[in-house]
């Protein structure tokens, strides 16, 4: 194939997909006859109801039970409007929308404080308690329904018509998923998928867990709304069996077996699924077997779904290219910034601090003091208390007793994403990535410093949005670069190696330019390669401005890198000083090893080492 | 005092040979092999990080295997599951204790003795572990999160010894125990030697392995870097060295 | 007053029907990690099984009922064997695929049985006892005196057998209970099988009370669902104060709101779970975000 053709395909690939996708789409009604096409109708309604469903559980995380009800508010407030209060269609309309986003916002209130199963029955709860309230008040047509909702009106269009109410679904559609992508694709999507992968790693990073479920749930109601409008205008009934379990948990299968972390997915699985389930009322019992078949088997095997297939079946057909290698690290350019450190002010002060759980002290009167410009590193032997000692630090645990101090602020009962705000940032013993979020998007994520009140732009003024994105990528690529991971900016990190995750996790904390670091166990499972050149990174972090903190086992990084070394034991500060000073002395010793120190081979020419000087703490 | 693993003297002999370790890209273990004579007492030493844990969850089946064979007396337990291991005689006491402890002290200890029975089967083993540890005969009828660490670290180890083992593994008895205590876990390794049985210590308390044992290993970043006598290693400052990256 | 004990009659025969579903949902999550969102449709084969016995085959009530159990309960060696890829996996996928599954139980017995669905006459034809004024169908004492028997049955094992004694070590301590020798595999199997065996035995009692029909295990099972969280998840005495409470709730709800029964009772349990997440025996942690 001729080279120079093949980046122009691939430019124009995407607008002309689209194109064709346009033109088939503005085609189709002349194929179809009446019926397929209320079928149809239907089937896009559900798509749009998918795409809140789909934002909320599969972007970010939460599970909503209740999304039908949404849809169901829609409906019976465009009914109850239109036919009750005689409002005209579109005013009803958008009242409609509005009320399905309050009710979205009602029902997210309780995954503020609960998760999984739990959330899953209090949202199934409240959806029973919808279709039982559409089921006995008068207002909503005491379980026999609304009817007689007037066609909306559309200049001289008659949108009774079947295959025109097709033309206003497909706009409306179209801006759904527009926007639907706009979302995912940028910081908040990205926001509400760290979320999802990992709340606590996405919330020492600064995210507002509480602020981004809300507006899951909001944009949830919103689709919901648009979904149920849309079905009130084109069957011009309502009643309470469109919004049962049933259709609940049809929704849910459309989701999942289309893909419910990708939108086109949850579109597509809906979509299909309503023609399919269309197709078969006859053999209905067979279908409900096979698709209950279906679901079970695309959970167990498949759950990425339909959409996530490709991205499974592509690494078996295509041949690995050469893996990308890890590129070397580019030192931080030396700036004002690391100046201001070297003047060495108190950054980070502990005092007293205790922390109790259950029966357990796992730290006791613990008193630290850390200037600006150090790296400090923290050691001691297991279970003494050190990862502890970094949660308090970082917002994760509220000490018991004692105070902590961040720049000359009490900081000792705020949150992780104020402290985050303040510029604190961390790595995690265990690694805490974000499974299915690209590098380049771990980067972004990082240096994504937005405060929420920023969502707003998102109704108000896209186009920032859009426009801040592009900055964002372009640091992005550039953090990538110094960190040497340009070659690994698409991959997720759980198929990297271990050594290039605990690179990522790194950049990540880096990304915004934090005062200081706190790094724990970052050279576990390296080898002595990757050992040299976390110390060069950690080094260059440092002159950068930085400063850091580090618990760490191996001694000999510790060493090399550290210029002071906290001792802990127990739960208690045994020793502290530099390393070499640290490293002999007897108390330290016997914390590790369980005695005092070995009694060096001497020749009978030197005198014995004396014993009787005091142990410095 | 021996009365609970009065069992006759064993003559089973435990061969590792290549014994690797690997989650996800990390090399845990690599290639670590050694052997236990009948009634002997071996140590695995190291620094925090160092593989030991991992090395005794890989003995046990409780992580795969990557490589390697694992032989007691004359069975190849290499593919061994690891809830059939009690059956060959080997017990274990977790790091960490695990006891159950949402369960009596006693439940916990008949439980020991699950794959011999119930009561009945068990009676003797539980009398002979309350003679050796009269403490958990006054807490029989306690849940056992309400013990304290010391009491717990008793607890294991007389679940271990329920089924009258040859072979008992031990994580870091000492983890998180004040020195009177690991005094007290002294004394009763030493008893359990006394008593036939065959050791496998895992610690990071080099004192305490090498007053329980008569050989170590030592362990850095996943290998065996040295081996020997307790009398050698006590003498050679390279084993602190190694602890603390001197 | 009649009717407040005619309600509370009423709600505790709820909640012995709940507290039987109750159980299973937690004794399965806690030994196995899994909600199983088909447990209410396996209580709708157990009806079935029941019925069939009971209405076509002529044998006595008891007997039926005994049947059922044994049978569901073999069934529900099957269903673990399926189930099992998602024990302890991401939330969402246990959601999905227990759903699934339960709408391929629900269509099995849609094929088997017919859609309509049948009612079971009640084996008990005696007039109803008159309590303090309030009229106590004799059934509802049989159903409430079989439930008590098999929570009592349930609690003996759990407490007093090698077996269930293993089962509660294996959702405690995992690596422990295989190094004292307990197949955890097979004790799960069992522990789902039991699980399996309660519903169905719950729903074999409801049958001759309500319409036996493919989606009546629908609002049992979310009730029974509901009273397992109320209680804390996984507790096994939480699971039955849950469930009276449920049942209690129901009962009073139906009386007090007629038509609005429903919402009353989730909206209360929404703000309930709410104040108290951790259900009012569980130690399931909330997340400092």
């Amino acid at each position: 194939m001729n080279p120079t053709l093949n980046p122009l395909l691939r430019r124009y690939r995407a607008p002309a997909g689209y194109l064709l996708l346009a033109v088939l789409a503005y085609l189709l009604p002349y194929q179809l006859g009446s019926y397929d096409m209320h079928v149809l109708d239907t089937a896009f309604v559900f798509g749009i109801l998918a795409i809140g469903l789909g934002i909320v559980m599969g972007i970010a995380g939460q599970i909503n039970l209740a999304q039908i009800t949404l849809m169901g508010v829609g409906a019976y407030t465009t009914a109850v409007l239109t036919t009750q209060e005689n409002y005209g269609f579109w005013v009803a309309a958008i009242l409609a929308v509005l009320a399905s986003g309050l009710v979205g916002l009602i029902i997210g209130v309780p995954a503020l404080r609960v998760q999984s199963h739990y959330l899953g029955i209090v949202t199934l709860g409240l959806s029973l308690a919808f279709t039982d309230w559409v089921t006995t008040s008068t207002l909503a047509g005491s379980g026999s329904g609304i009817s007689g909702i007037p066609v909306p009106p559309l200049g001289g269009i008659d949108l009774s018509d079947d295959y025109l109410y097709y033309y206003l679904e497909l706009v409306v559609f179209v801006l759904s998923l527009a926007f639907g992508l706009f979302v995912v694709r940028t910081r908040l999507g990205r926001r509400m998928r760290a979320m999802r992968d990992d709340p606590l790693a996405a919330g020492s990073g600064g995210a507002r867990i509480p602020v981004l479920r809300m507006t899951a749930f909001l944009l949830a109601g919103l689709y919901g709304g648009v979904a149920g409008v849309l079905y009130a205008g084109l069957i011009r009934f309502v009643a309470p069996e469109t919004f049962s379990t049933a259709d609940m948990f049809l929704l849910l299968a459309m989701v999942v077996i289309g893909g419910r972390q990708s939108l086109w997915g949850c579109v597509i699985g809906a979509l299909a699924l309503s023609v399919v389930q269309d197709e078969l009322t006859d053999l209905s019992t067979y279908a409900q077997l096979g698709y209950g078949i279906v679901v079970v088997i695309t959970a167990v095997v498949a759950p990425t779904g339909l959409a996530g297939l490709p991205g499974r079946i592509r690494p078996l057909i295509r041949r690995q290219r050469e893996q990308p290698a890890l590129a070397p690290f580019q030192p931080y350019p030396a700036t004002a910034a690391a100046r201001e450190t070297a003047t060495g002010r108190e950054l980070l002060r502990l005092d007293a601090v205790t922390m109790r759980f259950k029966g357990l002290t796992a730290l006791r009167e613990v008193s630290l003091s850390v200037g600006a410009g150090e790296i400090r590193g923290i050691v001691g032997p297991n279970g003494s208390g050190k990862t502890t000692l970094f949660n308090v630090i970082s917002g994760l645990y509220q000490a018991s007793q004692g105070t902590v101090s961040f720049a000359d602020r009490h900081v000792h009962n705020l949150r992780p994403y104020r402290l985050s705000d303040l510029g604190l940032s961390r790595t995690f013993q265990n690694l805490r990535l974000f499974r299915e979020l690209t590098v380049r998007e771990h980067v972004m994520v990082g240096l994504d410093r937005t405060r929420p009140g920023w969502a707003w732009r998102y109704a108000i003024w896209p186009v920032g949005v859009w426009r801040a994105e592009r900055r964002l990528g372009a640091q992005a690529d550039e953090l990538l670069d110094r960190y040497g991971l340009a070659g690994f900016a698409k991959a997720t990190p759980y198929a990297l190696p271990y050594g290039i995750q605990r690179r990522v996790e790194l950049a990540r904390a880096m990304a915004g330019e934090p005062r200081l670091l706190l790094l724990d166990e970052p050279a576990a499972g390296l080898n002595a390669t990757e050992k040299a050149q976390l110390v060069e990174i950690v080094r260059s972090i440092r002159d950068h401005g930085t400063t850091v903190i580090i618990i760490e086992h191996d001694m000999g990084l510790v060493m090399s890198l550290c210029g002071k070394v906290t001792v802990l034991a127990a739960g208690q500060v045994i020793a502290e000083g530099a390393p070499a000073d640290v490293a002999a002395n007897p108390s330290v010793i016997e914390a590790y090893l369980g005695r005092a120190a070995a009694p060096r081979q001497t020749d009978a020419a030197e005198p014995a080492p004396s014993k009787t000087k005091e142990p410095t703490v | 005092m021996s009365t609970a693993v009065a069992a006759p003297p064993h003559t089973r002999q435990l061969r590792v040979e290549d014994l690797s370790v690997r989650y996800g890209g990390v090399r845990a273990v690599e290639s670590v092999s050694f052997s236990i004579a009948p009634g002997e007492a071996l140590g695995i030493i190291g620094a925090n990080g160092a593989g030991k844990t991992s090395t005794l969850r890989a003995l046990m089946g409780l992580v795969p295997r990557a490589a390697g064979t694992v032989r007691y007396g004359e069975r190849n337990l290499t593919k061994a599951s690891a809830h059939t291991m009690v059956r060959h005689g080997i017990g274990y006491v977790p790091e960490g204790r695990h006891v159950f402890s949402g369960l009596s002290v006693e439940k916990n200890l008949l439980l020991g003795g699950y794959s011999r029975g119930w009561r009945k089967a068990n009676q003797e083993a539980l009398d002979g572990v309350y003679a050796r540890f009269p403490v958990l005969a006054e807490m029989a009828g306690r849940p056992a999160g309400a013990l304290s660490g010391g009491q717990q670290q008793m607890l294991a180890i007389g679940r271990a010894l329920m089924p009258k083992p040859s072979l008992v593994l031990l994580d870091e008895p000492s983890m998180g125990l004040s020195p009177k205590l690991v005094e007290e876990i002294l004394d009763i390794l030493t008893g359990l030697r006394a008593a036939g049985l065959s050791l496998l210590l895992v610690e990071q308390n080099a004192e305490l392995a090498f007053g329980a044992t008569g050989r170590c290993l030592v362990m850095e970043n996943g290998r065996v870097v040295m081996e020997g006598d307790v009398a050698r290693l006590r003498a050679d400052d390279r084993v602190q060295r190694s602890y603390l990256g001197l | 007053m009649q009717v407040f004990l005619q309600t509370i009659v009423g709600g505790l025969n709820l909640g012995a029907v709940y507290a039987l579903v109750a159980l299973g949902f937690a004794l399965v999550y806690r030994t196995m990690g899994l909600v199983n969102f088909a447990h209410a449709d396996v209580l709708m084969i157990g009806a079935y099984i029941a019925a069939t016995f009971t209405v076509s085959q002529h044998l006595p009530f008891a007997v039926a009922v005994l049947a059922s159990i044994v049978i569901t309960g073999v069934i529900g060696l099957f269903i673990e064997r399926f189930l099992r890829p998602l024990e302890g996996r991401d939330f969402d996928l246990m959601l999905i695929g227990t759903i699934g599954f339960g709408i391929v139980l629900e269509s099995v017995a849609t094929l088997i049985w017919g859609a309509t669905g049948e009612a079971v006459p009640s084996p008990v034809q005696t007039r109803p006892l008159v309590v303090f004024g309030a009229s106590v169908p004799t059934y509802d004492l049989v159903v409430m005196g079989v439930a008590v028997v098999a929570m009592l049955a349930l609690s003996l094992f759990l407490e007093r057998t090698r077996r269930g004694v293993a089962m509660q070590a294996v959702a405690m301590d995992y690596d422990a209970a295989k190094a004292v020798g307990i197949n955890v595999g097979r004790s799960n199997a069992i522990a789902f099988a039991i699980g399996a065996g309660l519903a169905a035995l719950a729903g074999a009692l409801v049958g001759p009370e309500l319409y036996v029909s493919p989606t009546m295990g629908g609002s049992i099972g979310i009730d029974g669902f509901a009273a397992a969280i109320l209680g804390g998840f996984g507790s096994i005495p939480g699971a039955v104060v849950g469930a009276l409470a449920v049942g209690l709730l129901n009962s009073f709800s139906a009386d007090y709101f007629q038509g609005y029964a429903d919402l009353a009772t989730f909206v209360l349990f929404a703000v309930i779970v709410m104040i108290k997440p951790t259900g009012l025996f569980g130690e399931k942690t909330v997340l400092r975000a």
